[in-house]
C-alpha cells in the first residue's frame, strides 16, 4: 500500500462520538461490517453531505478524543471505505484499537494540528514516517508514526486479513 | 529505572525487557471464555480454516452466563458448546453445575497465581488481579489468541493506589470500590493497570480484593491487580501447587500516578443510573422505591457478601413489593453458604436462590425487570436495559445495602439494621 496520502483537508473539532457523530449507532447494533455500505453514512451526525464531498486520499483532521464513546468499529470502516486518512490530536484507547483493526492509516498524538489547517487545504501526509505537510500554508510537522507492528496490521488491510496472513505463516 | 508488576509480568512472558508503551505479542498462560462466546469463536475459527487451538490446555470455559438454559435456543447452544469442547479437546470445561462464575472459581481452584499473565474474552476477568495476576480482556480478538497464541498489546502504564485506614461499620469493599472509580475518574486510569497496595491491605481479604479489581475496567482501565502479600499466600496455600512468587513493583518504577486512598468512605455508596461511576452517598437516594433486588455477579457474590446480607435479613422478611434474587458466585461459595445456614435464612425471608454464575447481571435473561421498575443490586453495570426493559432503573450498592433495601422496599442505609 501507499503510505503517502495527498488530498484535501476535512477539519473537525474535539470529542466527535464514534456512535452518532461519525456513524449512526444502528450499524453497530446490526453488526454491519461492509465498508461499501458504511461509507455512505460517514459523519452523518455532523455533516450528512460529507460522503459526497470527499475523494480518496483526502485527510480528516480531528481534535481531541476522536471516536470517543463505546468502541464500535463501524465509523473507522466508513473512513477506510472512502480511502481517507486520519490525523487526530488524540483517539481514546478502544477506538485506537478499532482504527488499527479497520486497516486505517492514521496519526494520533498530533497536538495542535487543528491550528495548522482549515478545511479545503491541500495536505500531504506520510503515515509511514509521520511527516505532515500543509501545502496550502507551507507548514511542515513531524509527528510520531504508529509502531511498525501496528503498521503491519494496517498494511494487511486490518485485523481479519492480518490474522489470516499470520495463520498462513504459522502453517 | 525499575519496573511495575505489569512490566515484570510482560517481560517474563515475552522473554524480553519491556516497558510501558511498547507493542508486544505476549502469550497468556491462562485463557478464559464464557458459555455465551464459545459458539462465536468456533464460527470465527472455522471461517479462518483453523481446526486446532494453539494450546487447548490453557483454556478454561465456564458456564456462568446461562447455566440453567431458559429457552430451546439456549439448550441447543449448550449442546453445541459441549460438542465444540470435545472437538478441540478442551480439558478445563466447567459445564452447568460445575465451577460457577468464570471470574471467581478459577481463583478458588488454584488456576490463578501471582504474576501470571491471563487473557480472556470477558472484561471482568480483571478479578484475577485479586491474587496478583495480570488479566486482560481482549473481547473478539480472543479468536487470534486461541488460533495463534497471542494478540498485540501495548504495555500499559500503572496507576498505583495505596489504600490506607479502615472500613466504617456498615460499609464494605463494594462501597470503597464504587467510590474509588468515581473519585479517580476515567482520565486518570485510561488504559492503565490499577495496582493496589498500601497499609490497609492486610485487612482486605481475597473476596474484597475481587471487588476492588472488578470496578476500574468500567471506567476504561486496562486491568487491575493487588500486589500479592501474606493474605494472598495464606489464601493460596492448599489451592496451588509449586512455589508462589510474591511479585512487586520496584520502588523506582515509572508509575503514571501514585494515589493514597482512605477506606473510610463516610457512608455506604450507591451508583445511580446510568453508569457505575455515577456514585453518591446512600443518604442522597434513600427512600426511593424498589421492586427488584439482587445479590451476585463477579463484583459481589462471595461468602462475605452473603454473610453481610444474612446479618440484615435475620429475623426480617423481604418487602411484599420486592422480588429478591441471590446468586452465589460459585458452587464452593453456595455449598459453604448452605453449611452456615445462610441459604435457608434467605429462603425463609422470601428470597430466591439461583444456580451459581452471573445471575440476572448477564443481560437480564433471568430475573429481569419490566418498564417502570427499579432495582437495587450488586451487579457490575447499571446501563439502561442491563436487566431487560430499557425504561427500568438500576442502582448499585453493597450486599448489605441491597438486603436492607429489599426488606424496606426502598433504598435503605444498611446501618439502620445494625446494632
Amino acid at each position: 500500500m501507499d503510505w503517502i496520502y495527498k488530498g484535501k483537508c476535512w477539519k473537525f473539532g474535539d470529542s466527535l462520538g464514534i456512535d452518532g457523530d461519525v456513524m449512526p449507532l444502528r450499524f453497530a447494533l446490526e453488526r454491519e461490517l461492509d465498508k461499501t455500505i458504511l461509507r455512505d453514512y460517514l459523519m452523518a451526525g455532523v455533516d450528512p453531505e460529507f460522503p459526497k464531498k470527499v475523494s480518496p486520499g483526502d485527510i480528516i483532521v480531528a481534535g481531541k478524543r476522536f471516536g470517543q464513546g463505546n468502541p464500535h468499529i463501524q465509523g473507522f470502516l466508513g473512513i477506510v471505505g472512502h480511502g481517507l486518512g486520519l490525523v487526530a490530536e488524540s483517539i481514546p484507547r478502544g477506538s485506537f484499537r478499532n482504527a488499527i483493526n479497520a486497516g486505517l492509516p492514521f496519526l494520533t498524538g498530533c497536538d495542535g494540528v487543528g491550528k495548522d489547517v482549515e478545511s479545503g487545504d491541500d495536505l500531504e501526509v506520510n503515515f509511514l514516517t509521520g511527516e505532515f505537510n500543509n501545502l496550502s500554508r507551507n507548514i511542515t510537522r513531524q509527528y510520531t508514526p504508529l509502531d511498525a507492528k501496528l503498521r503491519e496490521i494496517i498494511q494487511a488491510g486490518g485485523w481479519a486479513p492480518s490474522l489470516a496472513k499470520r495463520l498462513s505463516s504459522l502453517r | 529505572m525499575g519496573k511495575t508488576i505489569t512490566e515484570k509480568v510482560l517481560s517474563r512472558v515475552t522473554g524480553g525487557d519491556v516497558s510501558a508503551g511498547e507493542i508486544i505479542y505476549p502469550e497468556p498462560e491462562l485463557i478464559t471464555v464464557h458459555d455465551w462466546y464459545v459458539v462465536n469463536f468456533d464460527k470465527a475459527l472455522k471461517e479462518l480454516g483453523v481446526e486446532e487451538l494453539y494450546d487447548p490446555d490453557k483454556l478454561i470455559i465456564s458456564t456462568d452466563h446461562e447455566p440453567v438454559a431458559v429457552s430451546p435456543q439456549a439448550s441447543a447452544r449448550q449442546k453445541q458448546v459441549r460438542e465444540i469442547v470435545k472437538k478441540y479437546g478442551i480439558k478445563h470445561f466447567y459445564d452447568s453445575g460445575r465451577g460457577g462464575h468464570g471470574h471467581i472459581f478459577p481463583v478458588e481452584m488454584g488456576y490463578v497465581k501471582p504474576g501470571m499473565f491471563v487473557e480472556a474474552y470477558d472484561v471482568h476477568v480483571t478479578n484475577f488481579g485479586a491474587v496478583g495476576a495480570l488479566a486482560i480482556p481482549v473481547l473478539i480478538e480472543i479468536t487470534e489468541v486461541l488460533a495463534c497464541g497471542s494478540v498485540w498489546l501495548q504495555v500499559p502504564e500503572t496507576v498505583r493506589v495505596n489504600l490506607t485506614g479502615s472500613l466504617l461499620p456498615g460499609t464494605n469493599m463494594r462501597d470503597v470500590a464504587q467510590k474509588l472509580i468515581c473519585d479517580l475518574g476515567a482520565e486518570c486510569v485510561d488504559y492503565a493497570v490499577v495496582e493496589f497496595g498500601g497499609s490497609a491491605m492486610p485487612s482486605i481479604d481475597i473476596a474484597g480484593r475481587h471487588t476492588l479489581c472488578n470496578t476500574p475496567i468500567d471506567i476504561g482501565a486496562k486491568s487491575a491487580l493487588v500486589e500479592p502479600d501474606q493474605v494472598t499466600l495464606d489464601y493460596l496455600s492448599g489451592r496451588v501447587n509449586g512455589p508462589i512468587d510474591l511479585i512487586s513493583s520496584d520502588s523506582d518504577a515509572n508509575f503514571r500516578e501514585i494515589i493514597d486512598y482512605d477506606l473510610n468512605v463516610l457512608e455506604p455508596q450507591i451508583a445511580i443510573p446510568p453508569t457505575p461511576d455515577c456514585v453518591v452517598g446512600v443518604s442522597e437516594v434513600a427512600g426511593r422505591a424498589v421492586h427488584h433486588a439482587f445479590i451476585g455477579s463477579c463484583a459481589a457474590a462471595n461468602l462475605s457478601d452473603l454473610r453481610a446480607a444474612a446479618e440484615i435479613l435475620k429475623g426480617n422478611q423481604i418487602h411484599p413489593q420486592v422480588r429478591f434474587i441471590i446468586t452465589p458466585g460459585t458452587q464452593e461459595i453456595m455449598s459453604a453458604a448452605e453449611k452456615e445456614g445462610l441459604l435457608s435464612l434467605f429462603v425463609e425471608a422470601g428470597a430466591m436462590i439461583t444456580q451459581p454464575g452471573c445471575g440476572p447481571c448477564a443481560g437480564g435473561r433471568i430475573g429481569g425487570m419490566a418498564d417502570g421498575e427499579t432495582s437495587i443490586n450488586t451487579g457490575t453495570r447499571n446501563d439502561y436495559g442491563r436487566l431487560g426493559a430499557m425504561k427500568s432503573e438500576i442502582y448499585l450498592g453493597s450486599a448489605a445495602t441491597v438486603a436492607a433495601s429489599a426488606v424496606r422496599g426502598e433504598i435503605t442505609d444498611p446501618r439502620d439494621f445494625l446494632n
